[in-house]
């Protein structure tokens, strides 16, 4: 084809591209609001930001709905205002218009108007932040440390909630219904920001900085998170869930998290299994109360393989329901549903039931132990490690075999 | 036929999908270049169909004119040639003349490019002007403005370095109050000559500039470079004072203040530590593993105490395998003052040790940090 054949035919295609929009801007615009409205239409969205379940996230709503009515109405009026001015003034020729400068009343009109709306938000908004801001009411403390791609959770010492030793864990965030927590955000490497929607609004995690987030669910149930500060390669994969049980459920959940750490039996597969985790995993990963052959306590040491200087405690691994930074279930989608839809008075039995053999998630957890970086995206090949001294951020590809993979999956079964 | 915006717009989305196929072919890792070239194809596609279909809003489009055949002289050409110089000196000094070489060829050959397609726009020398600025002034004034901004900033702070506080202090208040009168001057005379404020301007901007230059060869004022000298302001030793140049007022601002783990107070022979959230002063604070985190000790005594923090040990790199204790503190702090300390602990509490926080010469009063 000829180059003059191309340069008609394109213009041709463009032609026709542009009496589409002369001719049929209803059914463009028609099609582009069906899309919207079908999109806001989702069902079981669990980070909807219009649905609170929590104190917090309700001051939030009732202060957002009203406004964002104010704003739709104010948006609705300027974009009348110029769909009308387009099509009106729209340029036929028509000689211009005598050009005149300066309208007090309307200018001033137009400037007071917008000023007093902007005050009525203000002042309510302000009620807002200071609401949100309260700390001398918290009946629990949680401190949060983000890192990439995971957040971490620690609950101190505090006696009169059953804590009587320090807790960590990380993914779910375990709290008590009709408590006020408050989070203690901070982050180990980069900014992130803690966002559980239907709890309450977004707080940055800094590294230097303890930023404190005021949490509170009226159901026991799971919350859906997101990190909301672009922080790196596996951003989008860096998710969070909040766990709420009632009161009993949430002293039986300290209880487990307390509890000491029971060795595998004896010549079993888990028994193999520990000895890989003491050889591999225990070099970033650590579990409370493992000890090495000689007697003594098996301490990672993370600070020295990984840039952010920490990596998950599995002390407890099998009672959460997620790993790799909550990017995967830990249990199958047939047993996760039957958490996640499990009613209030079922929810704490059923979470606190723990993975199960049977309902343990094998094919995410087996990728993930054959080679974590293939299946979420992180700096593991070592070129890419010279600005942080070689230091991975993630996991790296351990080259574990098939049969210790089988070994670590006993073994990890056992940590309850 | 296709109008000048157009084949400019189209040029550019398809540069832009042949560098993301190029940056996917040749990267490992495509992550920020794809993101960003699909942005640039997507926001030059838009474009393009804008162009397509409002004609570059040319409603009177002029006949197409014959262009001048004789190029103006153009001094882009010297000045590329001098950044490609810096550019190959770069290679074998530093790559911040490599990157800055980069940076003024491209700019050259992109005024370059633009000057000369605008001499051939049409055989009228002023619409050929006025078509090359409205094409490079939107980007040429803002970069001019932060460079010349960029330029007063820096030379005033070599002022203010190089001057005592006190007279650091007057001269920003004079300084200040100047750029007030100015411009309130220029709000109350809207009709003043643009000549003379820009002459103001000017002569302002050089003023500053020449007082930089005097205030680099004057140097540092004299505590910032005994400061310098000792470790700025960091002062890690534990034992006695070495030096009265150290910022004793180091946590009065607020940002810090505002973001600390704990608050740790000596008052009454006591050690106590206030940490937000807990109602009542505690007796230990909690510090993620491998994370800098921020206290403040606060000497509410009438003398001098410091704030001492125990983080274990390290193993001596020496012949006899020994261990050091890692101990990091506060400067003295006068009665009633407040020092900031960071803390940042490797190992777990479960490795057997204890960490803690002590006040050099008081027994019996610690706060134990536990590091979860």
């Amino acid at each position: 084809m000829t180059h003059s054949a191309w340069h008609i035919r394109l213009q041709t295609f463009l032609t026709s591209v542009r009496r589409m929009f002369a001719h049929k801007p209803k059914a463009l615009v028609g099609t582009l609001a069906g899309s919207l409205v079908v999109g806001s239409c989702a069902r079981n969205a669990s980070q909807d930001t219009w649905q609170p379940k929590g104190p917090n996230a309700e001051i939030i709503d009732n202060l957002q709905q009203p406004i964002f009515a104010v704003a739709g109405i104010v948006g609705l009026i300027v974009a009348a205002a110029v769909v009308y001015c387009v099509i009106k003034f729209k340029d036929r020729g028509q000689p211009i218009p005598e050009q005149t400068h300066g309208k007090p009343a309307l200018e001033i009109t137009l400037t007071i108007i917008p000023a007093l709306i902007l005050a009525v938000v203000a002042v309510f908004t302000f009620g807002v932040i200071f609401k949100l801001a309260k700390t001398d009411d918290t009946e629990m403390i949680i401190n949060v440390t983000g890192q990439q791609w995971w957040w971490e959770y620690d609950y101190p010492v505090q006696t009169e909630l059953g804590i009587v030793q320090p807790i960590i864990t990380s993914g779910q965030l375990v709290m008590p219904v009709g408590t006020k927590v408050l989070l203690r955000i901070t982050s180990r490497d980069v900014i992130h920001s803690y966002w559980i929607p239907a709890l309450n609004g977004k707080r940055d995690a800094v590294p230097g900085r303890v930023q404190t987030l005021r949490l509170e669910a009226d159901e026991p149930g799971i919350y859906a998170g997101q990190c909301t500060e672009f922080c790196g390669l596996s951003h989008a994969n860096m998710r969070m869930e909040t766990i709420a049980l009632s009161k009993e459920d949430f002293a039986t959940w300290v209880a487990n998290q307390q509890s000491k750490y029971v060795a595998p039996a004896e010549e079993t597969l888990a028994k193999q299994g520990e000895s890989v985790f003491l050889n591999q995993c225990v070099r970033c990963h650590q579990v409370n109360g493992l000890t090495r052959a000689d007697g003594t306590p098996a301490i990672a040491a993370p600070d020295e393989s990984v840039w952010s200087g920490a990596a998950p405690n599995l002390t407890h691994l099998m009672s959460r329901n997620t790993f790799a930074g909550a990017m995967f279930d830990l249990v199958s989608k047939q047993c996760r549903d039957e958490v996640w839809h499990a009613t209030s008075d079922v929810f704490g039995a059923k979470y606190l039931a723990g993975v199960k053999e049977e309902c343990l998630n094998q094919k995410d957890l087996r990728a993930w132990l054959r080679n974590a970086p293939a299946v979420k995206p992180m700096y593991s090949n070592p070129t890419q490690l010279e600005a942080t001294g070689g230091k991975y951020r993630g996991m790296p590809y351990l080259a574990l075999s098939e049969d210790d993979i089988n070994k670590l999956v006993a073994y990890l079964l056992t940590l309850k | 036929m296709f109008s000048a915006g157009f084949k400019y717009f189209i040029g550019l989305t398809l540069l832009s999908v042949v560098a993301l196929i190029m940056s996917i072919v040749v990267l490992d890792q495509v992550a920020l270049a794809g993101t960003a070239l699909s942005m640039l194809i997507v926001a030059s596609a838009l474009l393009t169909g804008l162009l397509v279909v409002t004609r570059d809003g040319d409603t009177q489009r002029p006949q197409s004119a014959s262009t001048s055949e004789v190029p103006g002289q153009s001094m882009w050409p010297l000045v590329a040639s001098i950044g490609a110089v810096f550019l190959v000196v770069g290679l074998v000094t530093s790559s911040v003349v490599f990157f800055g070489g980069v940076v003024v060829l491209i700019a050259a050959l992109a005024e370059w490019m633009v000057q000369s397609w605008s001499e051939r726009a049409s055989s009228d020398a002023g619409y050929n002007s006025v078509v090359r600025k409205r094409l490079l002034n939107p980007i040429e004034f803002p970069v001019l403005a932060a460079l010349g901004l960029g330029v007063v900033i820096f030379s005033f702070s070599r002022i203010m370095l190089s001057v005592d506080r006190s007279t650091g202090a007057s001269l920003f208040i004079v300084f200040g109050a100047l750029v007030i009168i100015g411009g309130t001057l220029f709000a109350i005379k809207p009709d003043i000559k643009r000549s003379l404020g820009a002459a103001i301007c000017v002569f302002g901007a050089l003023g500053i500039v020449a007082g930089g230059i005097a205030g680099s060869s004057f140097g540092l004022r004299e505590e910032l470079v005994k400061a310098r000298s000792e470790g700025h302001f960091s002062h890690p030793e534990c034992g006695a004072e070495r030096s009265k140049y150290f910022d004793k007022n180091a946590t009065g601002t607020l940002s810090l203040r505002s973001s600390i783990n704990a608050t740790i107070e000596f008052v009454n022979g006591q050690l106590t530590a206030r940490v937000v959230g807990f109602s009542k002063p505690q007796k230990s604070i909690t510090v993620p593993r491998s994370t800098p985190t921020n206290i403040i000790f606060r000497n509410l005594e009438t003398d001098e105490f410091r704030l001492v923090a125990d983080l274990g040990e390290k193993s001596d790199t020496g012949t006899y395998g020994d261990t050091e204790k890692i101990l990091v503190c506060t400067q003295m702090t006068v009665a009633g003052g407040e020092q900031e300390l960071t803390l940042q602990i490797e190992k777990p509490s479960s490795s057997g040790y204890s960490y803690n926080l002590t006040v050099a010469g008081v027994e019996g009063q610690r706060i134990e940090v536990v590091v979860p």
